[in-house]
């Protein structure tokens, strides 16, 4: 697949948003692409900048503190006005923690105000008085085998998602959006929505290629991409999904 | 004295020596069962302190800072009641004030240096009253308990209201989330590093505080030690990095001393601890001891006979190598271990990374992803990694997304067999050892097992 132009991945406020180790997102889809002879150009972006989205094939965002998340919710919603008609017509995008929240209709701060989302997932965020802290097992209905996704949790928001939503998986192990009914995440068109760190990616492999592969569809590449050696992945995921059977 | 106090005293030094003898380590129980008895016995021990207590806080370097502290101290013949490294939450506080004395009830020394967890300072504070409070730093490090770094920020600052009304703060005038601490109207000590040479450490690791704590503004560093700590300064409210009194100006690492100015005055003392992060240790020890009232001159003595604590660098035969033992616990403290693995310029030599994730480790092996493997595995001669932990295979799927080859790369989940295999290998003359807190805790029985270190009191 060489002599191509590079696969863009736009990282949106890597300096606000990078909590519990979500840039190994972004290392994995990056190296996952390359071992396949793929370039990967990563842009990132902070509050203010521009985005030349004609050239953008995946976004990435990841979940940040409150104060930070504070700082670059207004340029986020300003955002959106670009943003979300692209991930109507397909464009895919990984969003964690906060980055999930602030893709709903509304979520709720921490000093109990009730703020606007991108309203892009039919879902809403209120704030919890515990935090959901600890490894994650869920059982996805995306086309990826093996059906589980493995992370960890950490989170004060509580997510109900709207009947028109559909889950990323059903928790085996963990609280998931809300610690009642039993959903975690979400998904629509190729956004993926989701609490887990841990990083995610690297230890969800098939994630990785399913996010890698929507990339190159969106871009009108027809390709399939090759199969890698995982072993070592799928041993760190099994290390995560054997605790959900004790 | 009451009598329900004398129980509980008895009661939890009795439940010490029963937890010794069968073998189990349990250096918080004593003061789980004297508290049981006595709820404020903490609260009535610390009061026959002649002189009073300091509490030491922050993410990293408070073993060492303590360590370094309790010799300049005992130097000076001041007696000194510590905590056991990682007894640091309200009930391990207690032990080591009902463990002071072997026969009397009340502790005899003239003060308390414990080191504190962040989440336990408020408590800790409200019950002990203390007359010095130090703050080493704020990285990030088990969000998975407290939630996220502001909220850490916050125990450590409730913490410090309960100071004695004559209490003294030290706080690291280069760690902005710490300077930022100081209060009006409370005497503060500030250290920080003015080396000459520039040591600045890229930008490329995960920076917590860049932004002003009083205003939110984004910080503009003149010089950068590491991640975030440095000489800094605001434009949004002008606010800047407090001149600090106790100043660490000049560092031979190669020949092993450090000169460390005190207000006007000057003095050098042999240093052989490695990296930048423990030049700051230095600086927390030697403003806290100041804070408490020494002279250079006892500074200076106590000096002359400081190691290193137990798994913070130190360095131990094991078959036919050399191991040097280092706890990894966040991703800043990673990095500085690494960086000085880098300095060490070695040909050849193995990396041995033992990652548990039990609650005292940090549930979340998340942190891995945010140490710089990319930018210092280039730098390193290491020829092989050994891996192994309950998460040894997020350690080795971390370094394969670094860039390492699988070949380089051995994983072994079960730390003791790791470990029995590591005692007969000949290949490497130095093997770093880089445990989290449980991992390092069971490579210290396993050692203790072979006889290379002496017993530890300690389980």
């Amino acid at each position: 697949m060489p002599n191509q132009r590079p696969l863009k991945l736009l990282h949106l406020y890597p300096e606000e948003m990078n909590l519990y180790g979500d840039r190994g997102n972004v290392l994995a889809l990056t190296r996952r692409a390359e071992w396949r002879g793929l370039t990967v150009e990563v842009i990132s972006r902070g509050a203010g900048q521009l985005v030349d989205w004609d050239t953008v094939d995946l976004v990435f965002m990841g979940g940040g503190e409150d104060s930070h998340q504070a700082r670059i919710v207004d340029d986020f919603l300003r955002l959106g006005e670009a943003l979300v008609p692209r991930l109507e017509q397909g464009l895919p995008m990984l969003a964690i923690c906060g980055a999930f929240q602030l893709l709903g209709q509304s979520y709720e701060t921490a000093d109990g105000q009730t703020l606007p989302g991108l309203g892009f997932f039919d879902a809403w965020t209120e704030a919890g008085r515990v935090r959901a802290i600890g490894d994650v097992v869920s059982k996805t209905e995306l086309a990826v085998e093996p059906p589980t996704i493995v992370g960890f949790e950490n989170h004060g928001g509580l997510t109900y998602l709207g009947s028109s939503s559909q889950p990323l998986g059903r928790v085996l192990l963990g609280r998931g959006n809300n610690g009642k009914d039993g959903t975690e995440g979400a998904v629509k068109n190729h956004v993926i929505g989701t609490y887990l760190h841990g990083s995610l990616l690297p230890k969800n492999p098939h994630l990785t290629d399913l996010l890698l592969s929507w990339a190159l569809r969106y871009r009108g590449v027809a390709q399939e991409l090759p199969p890698l050696d995982t072993e070592l992945e799928w041993t760190a995921h099994g290390v995560i999904v054997s605790r959900a059977k004790r | 004295m009451t009598i329900k106090l004398w129980l509980a005293v008895w009661a939890g030094r009795m439940a010490g020596w029963v937890s010794r003898l069968t073998g189990r380590g349990g250096s918080s129980l004593p003061g789980l069962v004297a508290r049981r008895l006595e709820p404020a016995t903490l609260t009535q021990l610390v009061r026959h302190l002649s002189w009073g207590a300091i509490l030491l806080t922050g993410t990293n370097g408070k073993t060492t800072t303590a360590a370094l502290a309790r010799q300049i101290f005992e130097e000076a013949h001041r007696r000194v009641v510590t905590n056991r490294a990682g007894a640091n939450l309200i009930e391990g506080l207690t032990a080591a004030l009902v463990q002071a004395e072997r026969w009397r009830v009340a502790p005899r020394a003239a003060l308390a240096l414990l080191e504190t967890d962040e989440a336990t300072m408020p408590r800790a504070a409200r019950e002990i009253r203390p007359r010095v409070v130090t703050v080493t730093n704020f990285f990030r490090d088990q969000l998975d308990r407290y939630g996220e770094l502001s909220t850490t920020v916050k125990y450590v600052a409730r913490g410090i209201e309960e100071l004695l009304p004559e209490g003294r703060l030290v706080l690291n005038a280069d760690d902005p989330q710490v300077a930022g601490l100081r209060r009006d109207g409370v005497h503060t000590v500030f250290y920080g590093l003015e080396l000459a040479e520039p040591t600045s450490e890229g930008d490329a690791e995960a920076g917590d505080a860049r932004f002003c704590p009083y205003c939110g503004t984004a910080l503009q560093y003149r010089r950068r030690y590491y991640a975030h700590i440095g000489h800094y300064a605001c434009p949004g409210c002008g606010w800047e990095r407090p001149q600090p009194r106790v100043r660490v100006v000049d560092w031979h690492p190669g020949a092993g001393w450090a000169t460390v100015e005190v207000d006007a005055e000057r003095v050098t003392v042999p240093w052989r601890l490695p990296g930048i992060y423990n030049l700051y240790n230095l600086g927390a020890g030697l403003a806290t001891v100041v804070a408490a009232g020494l002279t250079l001159e006892a500074i200076q003595a106590g000096m002359e006979r400081f190691k290193p604590a137990f798994g913070r660098m130190e360095n131990l035969t094991v078959g036919v190598a050399r191991w040097w033992l280092a706890l990894v616990k966040n991703p800043t403290g990673f990095n500085q271990v690494l960086a000085t693995l880098a300095e060490s310029r070695l040909p050849s030599f193995g990396v041995v990374v033992a990652i548990n994730d039990h609650y005292a480790d940090g549930r979340d092996v998340s942190w891995l992803w945010d140490v710089d493997f990319e930018r210092w595995l280039p730098r390193l001669s290491a020829q092989h990694w050994y891996v192994t932990g309950t998460r040894a295979y997020d350690m080795a799927v971390r370094l394969k997304y670094a860039g390492l080859s699988l070949a380089h790369i051995t994983v072994e989940t079960h730390l003791e067999a790791m470990l029995e295999r590591l005692k007969r290998q000949e290949r490497f003359e130095t093997l770093y050892v880089l445990p989290t807190y449980t991992a390092l805790l069971a490579i210290r029985r396993q050692l203790t097992r072979w006889g290379v270190t002496e017993h530890f009191r300690e389980g």
